[in-house]
């Protein structure tokens, strides 16, 4: 009996420390601004231009939380209103029709970080201002503020320490909310807010060591404010030359970084995450290209996903019915995980179950166990 | 109160000295030690005191831009030729009315009102009435809200100020920028009118910017009344609206009830001049800073306007220095000592980098003299100390161009130039999120760019004052010893109550400062009009009649009583400098710079002052001494006398016979400015110097 129990723990412990096991199935990304105030211009600048480029490389708008905590482009300051631009030759507005801003002004907070990251929220928080993920989610999260020794500040009211933000990740962990997490920060003295991390798969770039500062790229005369952190600015020269296609490692980004152009030392930290960083894609994490596994044959419950399918392959936008193709990909990769992971015991039991199904006369076995039941009984009284 | 306390843990050590013996705790030793060596330490700290002084220049601190969100200089300026030609053209129209039109009508104003209106402004005009300031004692801290309208003015003498109004395209309209230009629209000259340009250029290119988030105001403040008067009627007006119709409104052609016009708090004020030529090659910024009683705008604002105009607009910053100074042989001296001090701590230790230039230490503490004297003075010095009476931020600039009113081609130059500076200065402000916070209030400067900030200047006052709680609880100890020899009345038991009649003595003469301080406002009351002369003569025999008075009436009082009533000058003196070291310190909380000079002229006096009878009788050469000095320091002391020495010390002509009257109009300047110095001078530092005068001349 002990045996059976015994192998009854170790299939739950497979079971549930699966995580390196499953398979990547989607991207998030949680890009943060906690600075406000108009001189903090490029903080928001920062987010806003990594919001533009997770998206052209894949990400949807679904899957993205951005929280900014001031609005630059309304502001009274602001030469061009509406308009928000990380460059001084104004050729991109960052802040153009279909920016999705999730948490805004006084709403970045420490708490609302948290609770997005570990996904406790009040129940009348929608669902487009949670974080989804699962424990195939590959996340990206982007902060961008002022930063000092382990703490990140938030609207110069209050602060993230690097204990709280491994706490949070901790949690993340032990509730599968992902796969793998890149912690992405700019500000300085970054790289101290990665001191207290200790779950696996976690991997973190930091813009500056601890004691050094991050320093803005370049002033933009008509504004009349630096409008991008130079960290931010060279991870974007990298991402410009990429597509949705490419295949640049993770490793490339890291060797990118030049310490005499960043003013810093940029910092990252892999002793929590196993691949090898130069067989990682990039698009991991930045983008939301996946392995697409090609089966024989069209399931029937996806009858009315193909219907769907039509429709969205007559939109002329590729990134669309790419995103379709990865969904209908992730659904076969599910069932074959879960036809990996049947063990012995479980399999013992479903058959057993199987075989109870087949008895028709369930009335009779009952009567007769019974009967038998008080059979033994009686013997056994009477050898006493 | 500090004396006091340690006189009684001193009686207190004494007391137990016979009987138990518990060891006191070491602040109380330390404070026994400090007592009995007194004469010592008094000297030491004094002295410090003095040297703290004289060596605050070298401990000057470059200013820096506190306050983030400021970032002057850091976008472009985006004037245009257009802007200039339009600012232009309003100095030409004003100057060609000018020539052909004489007279006292508003039509320079409705001129400089319709270019404001052509621009986009809201424009309204203000009507004031040139009399303000009325010394009553009743309203002196009080603020200018008390200032009430005058009922029945009439229409005979008014001024009038335009003012326009931008407001800021996506603004909320809470708060705004006040830049101010006074122009005398009767008698200005053509480099006033020049002040216009500046500001019309500046207006213009504000009227079409995008990225202002406070409204902007343009006061053109008529300075036929003097320059204060009409910004400290228009702020006045601004911010205790009156809803009665004065007879004002209806002067002239000109109606303008119901037509002023508001735009929230203000985060700062410019206040702009243009006078004079420069005597160097480049285009000279004078900044002014004081407003009443030493208060100061915020550094970071002086910062901003000094950084724009020396590294954007190359224009030669400066601020007021006492040019006397410059050419002192003795402070030349000072200078070299240090220089050479700082030469050998540098080849001592390389880290030390104290020591500065003889010239460098000559301008700074020239700088500092006349920071120090403008904030001990108490009256602003320009308009913008109107905008200190409601907490906004303020200076004068006062720029003097290097080429003659009338060169048109410099003319456009300048005009770029001086609206680029303000420019700046005022997109600079406009980022602000919140008053100016960040950078000092307190502070003197050395340089436009260096300062001095209150935790540095404070140490030379505080070990000025240092002595005197010593001196006083010696002396008190002294005199209490010195009382028990002499009388064995049963009366001498009460040995804590000594001082009292000393302090009735100071108390009595306090009073009569006090007297003396309000008969000013009596003296005005006088019928029929009196020069100042005749006012300062009948104030000075008032003030002496109630002395005898005071010194008939009270007994013990005058140093010419005899000696059975008489108190122990040694408790006089310990209850006089008790009663100067709480006035010097009420007063450096007021105004630091008076409590500076304050200490500076009243502690050696008080320190130093004997009777001068024991002296003369002893015939030692050390008593003789002291006697000579403290006869010495009273004279200076008194006043008049000090008046007269500044005068001669700040380069002004000495006129003998009209000293009193020149006095006279000096105090009656201080009192119409509301400066706390005036103050000082009544209730500290009168008595003060009576009482010591009373020691001087004590019959023991």
């Amino acid at each position: 009996m002990k045996i059976v129990i015994l192998v009854m723990l170790l299939c739950y412990s497979f079971a549930f420390s699966s995580g390196d096991t499953t398979i990547h199935t989607n991207n998030w990304a949680v890009l943060v601004c906690t600075s406000r105030f108009w001189f903090n211009y490029r903080h928001m600048a920062n987010t806003l231009s990594l919001y533009r480029t997770v998206k052209r490389l894949g990400i949807p708008d679904e899957r993205i939380i951005l929280m900014l905590a001031d609005d630059m482009a309304c502001n009274a300051r602001n030469e061009y209103p509406a308009q928000v631009f990380n460059n001084e030759n104004h050729k991109l507005n960052l802040y153009g029709d279909n920016v999705e801003v999730d948490y805004r002004g006084y709403e970045v907070t420490v708490e609302n970080f948290l609770r997005v990251l570990t996904g406790r929220h009040e129940n009348a928080v929608p669902r487009s201002k949670r974080l989804l993920s699962d424990e195939g989610s590959h996340i990206l999260l982007y902060m961008t503020g002022h930063g000092g020794d382990e703490f990140l500040k938030f609207q110069d009211a209050e602060e993230l320490q690097s204990h709280d933000l491994a706490d949070a990740v901790k949690q993340m962990k032990e509730k599968r909310r992902f796969k793998e997490l890149m912690i992405m920060v700019d500000t300085c003295q970054a790289a101290t807010l990665f001191n207290q991390l200790q779950s696996p798969g976690v991997l973190a770039i930091g813009s500056s060591l601890k004691g050094e500062n991050s320093y803005s790229h370049h002033l933009d005369s008509d504004v009349g404010v630096s409008v991008v952190d130079r960290f931010t600015y060279y991870t974007l020269a990298f991402f410009e030359r990429l597509n949705i296609y490419d295949n640049a490692s993770l490793n490339s980004l890291f060797r990118s970084y030049d310490p005499k152009l960043l003013m810093s030392t940029a910092y990252y930290r892999t002793d929590l995450y196993q691949p090898h960083l130069a067989e990682v894609p990039v698009t991991n994490f930045f983008g939301s290209v996946m392995e697409t596994i090609h089966t024989d044959s069209v399931y029937k419950a996806f009858s009315s996903k193909t219907s769907n399918n039509k429709i969205n392959s007559e939109m002329p936008v590729n990134q669309l019915s790419e995103h379709d193709e990865l969904q209908k990909a992730n659904i076969p990769n599910d069932e074959l995980k879960t036809e990996k992971q049947k063990c012995p015991y479980t399999q013992m039991r479903v058959d057993l179950h199987e075989k109870l199904e087949k008895f028709e006369n369930v009335d009779t076995v009952v009567n007769l166990g019974i009967a038998v039941m008080v059979f033994v009984v009686m013997i056994s009284s009477s050898l006493l | 109160m500090a004396t006091e306390k340690r006189d009684k843990e001193e009686e207190e050590v004494k007391t137990d000295d016979g009987s138990l013996k518990i060891k006191p705790r070491p602040i109380v030793q330390l404070g026994i030690f400090l007592v009995a060596h007194s004469p010592v330490f008094s000297v030491v700290f004094s002295a410090a005191g003095v040297l703290a002084l004289l060596i605050l220049p070298l401990l000057a601190k470059n200013t820096y831009i506190s306050e983030n969100a400021l970032m002057p200089g850091s976008a472009r300026s985006m004037l245009s030729n257009r802007d200039v030609s339009d600012g232009s053209k309003l100095v030409k129209d004003i100057k060609n009315y000018r020539l052909n039109h004489e007279g006292q009508g508003v039509e320079v104003q409705k001129l400089i009102g319709k270019y404001m209106s052509e621009m986009g402004a809201e424009v309204y005009y203000q009507k004031f009435h040139p009399e303000g300031n009325q010394f009553h004692p009743l309203h002196f801290f009080s603020g200018p809200d008390s200032y009430t309208l005058l009922d029945n003015v009439s229409c005979a003498s008014y001024g009038v100020n335009v003012a326009g109004i931008i407001r800021a395209p996506r603004g909320d309209g809470k708060e705004s920028i006040v830049l101010v230009t006074p122009y005398d629209f009767i008698n200005g000259g053509d480099y006033e009118a020049l002040s216009l340009g500046i500001t019309g250029t500046l207006f213009s290119l504000l009227a079409r910017v995008t990225w202002l988030s406070k409204d902007i105001i343009w006061l053109v403040a008529d300075s036929r009344y003097g320059d204060y008067r009409p910004v400290a009627a228009w702020l006045t007006e601004y911010h205790s609206p009156s809803f009665k119709d004065s007879d004002l409104l209806k002067c002239g052609e000109l109606n303008t009830a119901d037509k002023f016009r508001r735009a929230g708090t203000m985060a700062a004020a410019l206040v702009l001049k243009v006078d004079g030529r420069s005597e160097r090659f480049e285009d000279t910024l004078s900044i002014y800073a004081e407003a009443s009683n030493g208060q100061m705008p915020n550094l970071d604002l002086i910062n901003v306007v000094n950084y724009l105009a020396v590294h954007r607009q190359g224009f030669y910053v400066k601020v007021e220095k006492v040019v006397s100074l410059l050419s002192s042989s003795w402070l030349k001296i000072i200078g070299e000592i240090f220089e050479a001090v700082g030469k050998l701590a540098h080849t001592l230790n390389p880290d030390w980098n104290f020591g500065i230039p003889t010239a460098d230490y000559l301008e700074g503490s020239a700088t500092l003299a006349s920071s120090l004297y403008s904030q001990a003075l108490g009256i602003p010095t320009g308009p913008h100390g109107a905008f200190r009476d409601y907490q906004v931020d303020a200076i004068t600039l006062k720029v003097s161009p290097r080429f003659p009113p009338d060169s048109k081609t410099r003319q456009h130059d300048f005009f770029l130039r001086g609206a680029k500076l303000l420019e700046g200065t005022i997109r600079s402000v406009n980022n602000l999120l919140e008053k100016f916070h960040q950078s000092f209030f307190l502070y003197l400067l050395t340089s436009p760019s260096k300062f001095i900030s209150v935790g540095v200047y404070m140490i030379a006052f505080a070990l000025l004052v240092a002595s005197l709680p010593m001196v006083a609880a010696s002396l008190y100890i002294d005199g209490c010893k010195a009382l028990n020899n002499s009388t064995l009345n049963p009366a001498g038991n009460f040995k804590s109550w000594k001082w009292l009649d000393a302090a009735k003595q100071v108390f009595a003469l306090h009073l009569f400062g006090l007297i003396v301080t309000l008969l000013p406002y009596f003296i005005c009351q006088v019928p029929g009009q009196h020069s100042p002369s005749n006012r300062s003569i009948m104030w000075g025999t008032t003030s002496s009649s109630l002395l005898l008075i005071t010194f008939a009436t009270i007994p013990g009082c005058s140093p010419f009583s005899s000696r059975r009533h008489g108190t122990n000058w040694a408790v006089l003196k310990s209850v006089t400098i008790s009663a100067a070291f709480i006035g010097l310190c009420l007063m450096s909380i007021i105004n630091f710079a008076t409590a500076e000079i304050g200490a500076l002229l009243l502690v050696p006096t008080c320190l130093i002052v004997q009777p001068i009878k024991p002296a003369l009788r002893s015939r030692r050469i050390k008593s003789l001494l002291g006697a000579f000095c403290s006869m010495v320091l009273l004279t200076i002391g008194f006043p008049v006398m000090l008046f007269a020495i500044s005068k001669g010390l700040f380069g002004e002509g000495l006129v003998g016979l009209s000293l009193g009257g020149e006095f006279w109009t000096w105090l009656e300047s201080l009192w119409a400015w509301k400066s706390a110095t005036y103050l000082y001078i009544g209730m500290v530092h009168l008595p003060c110097w009576l009482l010591c005068l009373c020691i001087l001349f004590h019959p023991s």
